[in-house]
């Protein structure tokens, strides 16, 4: 029983790095606990297009609370 | 962990001021949930492969070198064998969104178009709203067109209302010339459209070219209709004419109806002619009504079949009846299936009367054409022979007592040999054929056994009295179905059936009924010498007298004679319709002439026995009874000097210093014996039997019809003539031979005639040489007289005997060369122990 929970733990570890790298290929730049999160999100159900907006969402927010980054609040 | 603790666990990582102000992470979590229960993307079909495909190529747009690419397709297998996520498909969805959206703002594509402009407040999901219709309106107001419009009505030119044009194109379809637009009527051949243009309307050229096209239906269906009251007009039409017409007829009724229906679409013109309701009525046109192009579709098909018809009509011009049949056969064979059908449907039509004529000529021998327009054809000047035919011959015929004795009159034979010529002369030639007339598909061989079918039942009819046997067939035929050109295959079974029964019926008829066989026989028993006796004893009986004067003998004593030799011969049990037709006459002969020469067998036929035995044949049987009746009679001679040479010789004679003159007399004698002995057979046995045997042969196989029957006859009797004649196929030397063969005959008989002579001299010779023996003896019987001149008296015999044997010699040698193998078997014959050869070689070798 807890060699198969190994086993799974394990095989989740590699599905997370896997994801992570295309991640960074794709210069999504999602940290691994942000990645974890979401993949965990959109495992349970969540739309994944919405997810990406929320996190485009939050980035703006933060930039805008951060101070004006005219990358992401331009047009 | 719920979606809403990991959202705040999100925007705690995310958005660091939040760890400090729970406001505003309320806030924004609050905002999230909004967006994530919005329905972005939602359309999207779950589809890997084109997601994949999508991220490949935004991979290779970002970095064109690859490595990203394979990269990610190398991680793109691995995941997909991971077994733990269940939702590949929404991860790689969530990866690719976020990153085409950070990575270039400008270029994202429309994945999430409305989240760009952000009104965090209102997130919309509805798409852009553009009025393009508003746009296309603002450029249409300013096409070319428009400004072309405007120039137009500026110059004052208007284009001319499309009804206008519709009235004049409709009229145009009729062949009427109408008020804008008009046939030229100058040139007829040439055909032009004319525009009328005057200051205030202009016709614009595509319209023209529009009115042009459709006027050229207008314009065939002049010409169609033209040559339909033309013909209607026209006196003695044929029937295949006339029912084309009717075709043609009915197809213009067709295209009338077409135009009514056209015309009843026509818009009414516009009442009130301001620019608006013309405006609003065009609309309403180009919607409902009809309309130039509208037009043009509806006659296209009808332009085809104009066209057609047109060229029907062209071609009818010059043909005439079967030839028409011929010329609308020719444009069946079209690979397009519309012109297929239209001249298959007008071949039906214009085929019936032509079947119609077929049937009756087919099916009762009657030829009803009455236009000449049927591939067999009447010729005119024998026209009358049908009727006036039948009747001379039941006179004949119906009393055999009248002129069927042995002793007719010399006018009955001239009036006979008439009729002779009728009959076959009324086979071969009242009906012709006519190949120019003969439809296409009925082939010509079928054409033949067609003409010779109706020629067999009209000759049954009409000739052979079989009237009610053919009237019977037409009622069974009848009810075997009619024929039509869409049944070529019924048609020909009918025909193979007709021609069958017909010709069947024929040769059962001339065998059967009118004992074509027996007459055969008779001809060649009689006149072939094939009645051996009745030959020797018409010879016994008739030599002593046609030794004299031709113009000593009487027919009356030679008919005689003939019945004598029949009544004494197997001939007596002949049946009498054969005896009767049995005479004998003198041909024409000149001063000095005897017997021999002019004395002949006949045989008279009469109809409708004639068309196979026809006067042709006729003369043929008589030369060769002429030619046969020679070697009977030198062979008599023969058989009578050798009785004298060999018997009497011996016991009457007493000179024994003329025993080797007598000697060489009976070899010459044999000699000639062997040759005539020879011919004799060679003619009898390999010529006449074996050419009998070959007609005899065919009549019992009964096929073909009777002008198979008539060459059958006439190659027998050729047969018989060349090889009984020896004629050689050389042009200009046939009868060589056949004068060489008479010379020696007449050598013969000049030989037999010299060796008389020199019997008496030694039967005298011996008489007085008797009386010396008396006178020595002391007996007085009488003074004979020595006539002492032997070389004289031997010399002709001698001569005689040497010409024979050289020109029987040439005479071998030039069969041995014949072309003919029975003749060259007969120089087998004639020189069998190589005879006149060797001493041909003889004759070499001694100088």
């Amino acid at each position: 029983m807890s060699s198969r929970e190994a086993e799974r733990v394990n095989s989740a570890q590699q599905t997370l790095d896997i994801l992570q790298e295309i991640s960074q290929l794709l210069n999504t730049r999602l940290d691994r606990e942000t990645l974890t999160t979401c993949v965990r999100m959109i495992e349970s159900g969540v739309n994944p297009e919405a997810l990406a907006a929320v996190i485009l969402e939050l980035r703006r927010e933060s930039s805008a609370l951060n101070g004006q980054d005219p990358t992401f609040v331009s047009r | 962990m719920s979606p809403l603790s990991s959202l705040e666990s999100l925007v705690l990582s995310l958005v660091s001021p939040t760890r400090n102000d729970e406001h505003l992470k309320d806030e924004l979590v609050l905002h999230c949930q909004d967006i994530l229960n919005s329905h972005i993307g939602q359309n999207h079909d779950p589809d890997l492969v084109h997601l994949a495909d999508s991220v490949k190529r935004q991979l290779l747009h970002s970095s064109p070198s690859g490595s990203a690419y394979l990269k990610f397709t190398n991680l793109l297998s691995r995941l997909l064998d991971q077994p733990v996520l269940s939702r590949k498909h929404a991860s790689i969805l969530f990866l690719y969104s976020l990153a085409s959206s950070s990575a270039s703002q400008a270029s994202a594509p429309s994945l999430l178009p409305s989240l760009v402009p952000p009104p965090p407040s209102q997130p919309t999901t509805s798409s852009t709203t553009v009025d393009p219709p508003v746009d296309a309106r603002c450029a249409k107001s300013r096409t070319k067109a428009d400004i072309l419009r405007e120039y137009r009505t500026k110059t004052g030119r208007a284009i001319i209302p499309e009804h206008l044009l519709l009235r004049d194109t409709l009229y145009l379809l009729q062949g009427i010339s109408g008020k804008y637009v008009r046939f030229s009527l100058q040139d007829d051949f040439e055909n032009k459209l004319v525009f009328v243009e005057d200051s205030k309307y202009m016709i614009s050229e595509p319209v023209k070219t529009l009115i042009h096209r459709l006027s050229e239906v207008g314009y065939l269906y002049t010409r169609v209709e033209t040559f339909i009251r033309e013909r209607e007009g026209a006196p003695a039409v044929g029937m295949i004419e006339q029912s084309l017409c009717h075709h043609l007829q009915v197809q213009l009724t067709e295209y009338y109806r077409l135009i009514a229906v056209l015309e009843s679409q026509m818009p009414a013109p516009p009442k009130h002619p301001t620019d608006e309701s013309e405006e609003n009525l065009s609309i309403r046109q180009e919607e409902t009504g009809l309309t130039l192009r509208r037009l043009d579709v509806w006659i296209n098909d009808w332009r085809l079949r104009m066209r057609m018809m047109s060229v029907c009509v062209e071609g009818a011009r010059d043909a005439h009846g079967g030839a028409l049949v011929n010329l609308i056969h020719s444009y069946t064979n079209n690979g397009d299936p519309f012109v297929r059908k239209f001249t298959d449907q007008l071949l039906e039509e214009v085929s019936k009367p032509f079947f119609a004529t077929l049937h009756k000529w087919l099916f009762s021998g009657e030829l009803y054409d009455p236009f000449n327009e049927f591939f067999v054809a009447m010729d005119p000047s024998l026209k009358h022979v049908q009727y006036t035919h039948p009747s001379s011959l039941s006179g004949g015929f119906g009393q055999p007592t009248g002129d069927g004795g042995l002793g007719s009159l010399l006018m009955d034979n001239e009036d006979a040999s008439d009729k002779m010529e009728n009959g076959l002369q009324l086979w071969q030639s009242k009906y012709q054929f006519q190949e120019d007339m003969l439809p296409m598909f009925v082939g010509e061989a079928f054409g033949r056994k067609i003409l010779s079918t109706g020629k067999s039942l009209n000759f049954i009819r009409y000739s052979c009295h079989d009237s009610d046997w053919v009237a019977t067939r037409e009622k069974m035929s009848d009810s075997g179905g009619t024929l039509k050109y869409s049944d070529i295959n019924g048609l020909e079974r009918s025909i193979d059936t007709a021609y069958q029964v017909a010709s069947g019926r024929l040769f059962e008829v001339f065998i059967d009924k009118f004992k074509l066989l027996d007459h055969l026989k008779a001809l060649q028993n009689y006149l072939l010498l094939g009645h051996g006796d009745f030959a020797d004893q018409l010879m016994e009986a008739l030599g002593p007298s046609l030794t004299r004067q031709a113009n000593t003998l009487f027919r009356h004593n030679l008919t005689a004679t003939l019945e004598t030799a029949i009544r004494s011969s197997n001939a007596q049990n002949d049946p009498a319709h054969v005896l009767r037709r049995l005479d004998s006459r003198m041909l024409e002969y000149t001063h000095g002439e005897i017997g021999w020469d002019v004395f002949t067998l006949e045989y008279k036929v009469d109809a409708p026995i004639d068309t196979v035995i026809d006067p042709d044949s006729m003369i043929k049987y008589l030369k060769l009874f002429s030619h046969l009746w020679q070697m009977k009679r030198i062979e008599g001679a023969m058989g009578q000097g050798w009785m004298r040479v060999a018997g009497d010789t011996r016991s009457f004679l007493r000179v024994p210093d003329l025993e080797f003159q007598w000697h060489q007399i009976r070899i010459v004698n044999a000699e000639m014996i062997h040759f005539i002995r020879q011919m004799q057979a060679y003619c009898h046995l390999e010529v006449i039997e074996c050419s009998w045997k070959m007609l005899v042969e065919f009549l019992n196989k009964k096929e073909g019809d009777l002008d198979t029957m008539i060459n059958a006859h006439r190659a027998y009797l050729d047969r018989m003539v060349k090889k009984v004649l020896l004629l050689s196929p050389k042009a200009g030397r046939e009868e060589n031979l056949l004068i060489q063969v008479r010379e020696l005959f007449s050598i013969i008989l000049q030989f037999r005639e010299a060796s008389d002579n020199f019997y008496n001299y030694c039967l005298s010779e011996s008489v007085w040489r008797d009386k010396e023996l008396d006178n020595e003896r002391g007996v007085y019987t009488g003074r004979g007289t020595t006539s002492g001149e032997l070389p004289t008296q031997l010399n002709p015999v001698k001569e005689y005997g040497a010409q024979f044997s050289e020109k029987a010699q040439a005479l071998v040698h030039q069969l041995q060369v014949h072309p003919d193998l029975d003749c060259r078997f007969l120089a087998v014959r004639l020189s069998f122990s190589e005879y006149y050869r060797t001493k041909k070689d003889l004759g070499t070798h001694k100088p």
